[in-house]
């Protein structure tokens, strides 16, 4: 099927733009807008359209988008469905396939196998040492430690506690309800349970606190091997224990892209394909489909456009950040919401 | 008389610069009257203005959180798929839920073991630099002082979490766990010690931040007391220690109750320390001195960019409503404060007199 038809270049009227939200996505917006601003510059050798971005929080990149604030909102989450009754004009554009990993600091052990039953009972304070029967029998033969085990969880919200409790919800519903299921939630009382604030912070408590488990952004995969933080191999829905890899998430992304509806709104946690790793996510940009004039619309088409072709070449964009491509049917579906972007 | 300034010519004074023209009107002295007027009106002004759209954000929480608010300790945001619908014309998400026991208390707490620690150490060094050091070295220390009332909170909050907290959690805190008797009271002070982050270590962080504003406030007073009654105390045979708690401090009592009041207003707002060293553990009174916990301050901080992406809008109420709140808690300390110092400066200051 032809693609809509898309500005490949923004117009040549000087614009600045703006983006603001999701920390996780941030240092790859970041690349794309330096390359972008590199790539289309006037005949003095001044970028066309300058794109301003921010690292607030996925809340705030909703919401400035919404009110018109930013141009691009920065999300790890897709509008939810009261988010889309409110915000009838909001769209959320998918823009690359990011991860999350299951950290654990336990020296000596690794290759740690854990499921969604077993992370949710560590949680809500069931389990509350590394030897524990319910652990040592998802890993037979690891020589598990009699250690107590320091739950981290986010302070701030979080698009990483959305996909986490998220993956909980989907594996166990009895143990962890789907109420419970937000970018802030409830926490039941575990004991030795901290609180981080973004990513980095939850890198540094996890390796500050022997016997700790964390959820992180597969972003933050450099720091965490470099904190000597072990990597978690998680049950996916068939029951696999698989390391979140290029291949393993590349998989599961597949595996959803001819359910990814028009809207782009869908979780990919706990999915189908048998060898893919279960907690991955779009990255998306919220974007109003009416903004000030036509000619901004038009650079906000471009430069979109221009991040779901040029912006998903792994070596230089997507590698760093250790996010994966969006499927070719997905990017389809991506410009076709571009494309509804007017004024 | 004030002095007249020189009338602007009828023409209005063109040709004269506007920066000399602008200080001929405001030389005037009804111009200069309304103009002081208007500015003096303005903190008052400002603080209604915050007040009321804080209130108007804050009214429809009010009715929907009710009482409960005060009594629970729960923080459930609804679930993201959760519905917008109406409760008594209050529009909020399916499952929402709000109580804030929890933060009052930490908020409360941790400004108490702030005020704990921070006012004998504060009196006591402010007695010290006055009675004691000498001039030269009592001006250092003071400045050193005043230099500390200055260090923005983020850089103690800082040194709170990476240092300070690991450093009592460490060493510190396990030799007073395991040696505290198991008997009520005390036994708040058993128990697991955690890493660093909690109570006790966000208190002691903001008696860092209360001391200098207490210790050199109470030193400037102490230095007023006039020599001649100390002088008279000591004649009579008093200890320094007898001097100090029956002359000096109460010449000065009221003026050093306000200098707490004012510490204590501080440890009660101070946000960035505090949610950098309290574990922020939302909604969790902690079993003991050491648990993570969360204040009010540090609740609207972390929990502002998951309001924003409530569809409903309440969330922010509810922290609007956790602002108005805190509000009322600075407010009515400032108050107990006023009618403290009437009440003790109506007995302390006779003491100092009649000497």
């Amino acid at each position: 099927m032809a693609g809509p038809a898309l500005p490949s270049s923004p117009a040549s009227t000087p614009e600045s733009l703006t983006e603001t939200g999701s920390s996780l996505l941030f240092p790859l917006f970041g690349t794309w807008t330096t390359a972008y601003q590199k790539q289309f510059v006037n005949s003095s050798k001044q970028p066309i359209v300058t794109i301003t971005t921010g690292s607030t929080g996925s809340g705030i990149g909703l919401a400035d988008a919404a009110t018109g604030t930013v141009n691009i909102g920065a999300s790890d989450a897709y509008l939810s469905s009261a988010d889309t009754v409110k915000y009838p004009g909001l769209l959320n554009i998918a823009l690359a396939i990011s991860a999350q990993q299951i950290n654990y600091n336990l020296p000596g052990v690794k290759n740690l196998k854990l499921n969604g039953t077993v992370l949710a009972e560590i949680y809500s304070g069931k389990i509350t040492t590394w030897n524990n029967p319910a652990i040592k029998k998802l890993n037979p033969g690891v020589s598990l430690p009699a250690m107590k085990i320091v739950t981290l969880h986010r302070a701030d919200g979080s698009g990483d506690t959305f996909l986490f409790t998220s993956y909980l919800n989907a594996q166990d519903p009895s143990l962890w309800s789907s109420s419970n299921v937000n970018t802030t939630v409830s926490w039941p009382p575990a004991p030795g349970a901290l609180a981080e604030t973004g990513n980095s912070g939850m890198v540094s408590g996890c390796a500050a606190n022997k016997g700790c488990i964390a959820y992180i952004g597969i972003s933050y995969l450099s720091k965490t091997q470099a904190a000597g933080l072990g990597t978690a191999s998680i049950a996916n829905k068939s029951g696999a224990f698989l390391q979140p890899t290029p291949a393993t998430i590349s998989a599961e992304a597949s595996s959803f892209t001819a359910s990814t509806p028009s809207n782009e709104a869908i979780s990919m946690i706990n999915g189908p394909s048998a060898n893919g790793y279960p907690i991955v996510n779009y990255e998306y940009a919220i974007v109003k489909t009416s903004q000030d004039n036509a000619t901004q619309a038009e650079d906000i088409r471009a430069f979109l456009h221009w991040v779901v072709h040029t912006g998903q070449d792994a070596t230089t964009y997507l590698d760093p950040v250790d996010f994966q491509p969006l499927p070719a049917s997905v990017v389809t579906k991506s410009d076709a919401l571009i494309s509804k972007i007017g004024s | 008389m004030a002095r007249q300034a020189p009338a602007l010519p009828a023409d209005g004074g063109a040709g004269i610069p506007l920066s000399r023209r602008l200080g001929r009107l405001l030389s005037g002295d009804a111009t200069a009257r309304r103009v002081g007027f208007a500015f003096a009106l303005l903190p008052a002004v400002a603080l209604a203005f915050v007040l009321i759209t804080l209130l108007v954000k804050a009214l429809p929480a009010f009715g929907f959180n009710g009482l409960s608010f005060f009594t629970k300790s729960v923080w459930n945001v609804g679930g993201y798929s959760s519905a917008v619908t109406k409760t008594g014309g209050v529009e909020h998400l399916q499952g929402q839920q709000f109580g804030v026991l929890a933060e009052v208390v930490g908020t409360l707490v941790s400004s108490a073991i702030a005020l704990i620690v921070a006012v004998p150490v504060s009196v006591g060094a402010a007695l010290f630099i006055v009675e004691r050091l000498p001039r030269q070295l009592a001006n250092l220390v003071g400045a050193f002082l005043e230099l500390l009332a200055g260090v923005p909170s983020v850089i103690i909050g800082l040194w709170g979490a990476l240092t300070f907290g690991p450093f009592i959690a460490k060493d510190i805190a396990p030799a007073i766990a395991n040696h505290m008797p198991d008997v009520p009271v005390l036994s708040y002070f058993r128990g697991a010690t955690g890493a660093g982050l909690g109570e006790l270590v966000s208190g002691l962080v903001l008696a860092v931040m209360v001391i200098p504003i207490v210790a050199a406030t109470s030193r400037d007073l102490i230095r007023q007391v006039p020599i001649l009654p100390r002088e008279g105390a000591i004649a009579l045979g008093m200890s320094d220690a007898q001097t100090a708690r029956r002359v000096t401090l109460p010449w000065v009592g009221s003026g050093i109750l306000g200098a707490i009041v004012l510490g204590l207003g501080r440890a009660l707002g101070e946000t960035m320390a505090v949610a950098m060293t309290c574990g922020f553990a939302l909604g969790a009174v902690p079993g003991n001195i050491y648990g993570a916990m969360s204040t009010i301050a540090a609740t609207v901080v972390f929990q502002l960019d998951q309001a924003f992406s409530d569809p409903s809008g309440f969330e922010i109420r509810t922290l609007a409503e956790l602002a108005v709140v805190l509000m009322v808690i600075t407010l009515a300390t400032n108050v107990l404060a006023a009618l403290l110092v009437r009440r003790v400066s109506g007995t302390a200051l006779p003491v100092g007199r009649g000497l």
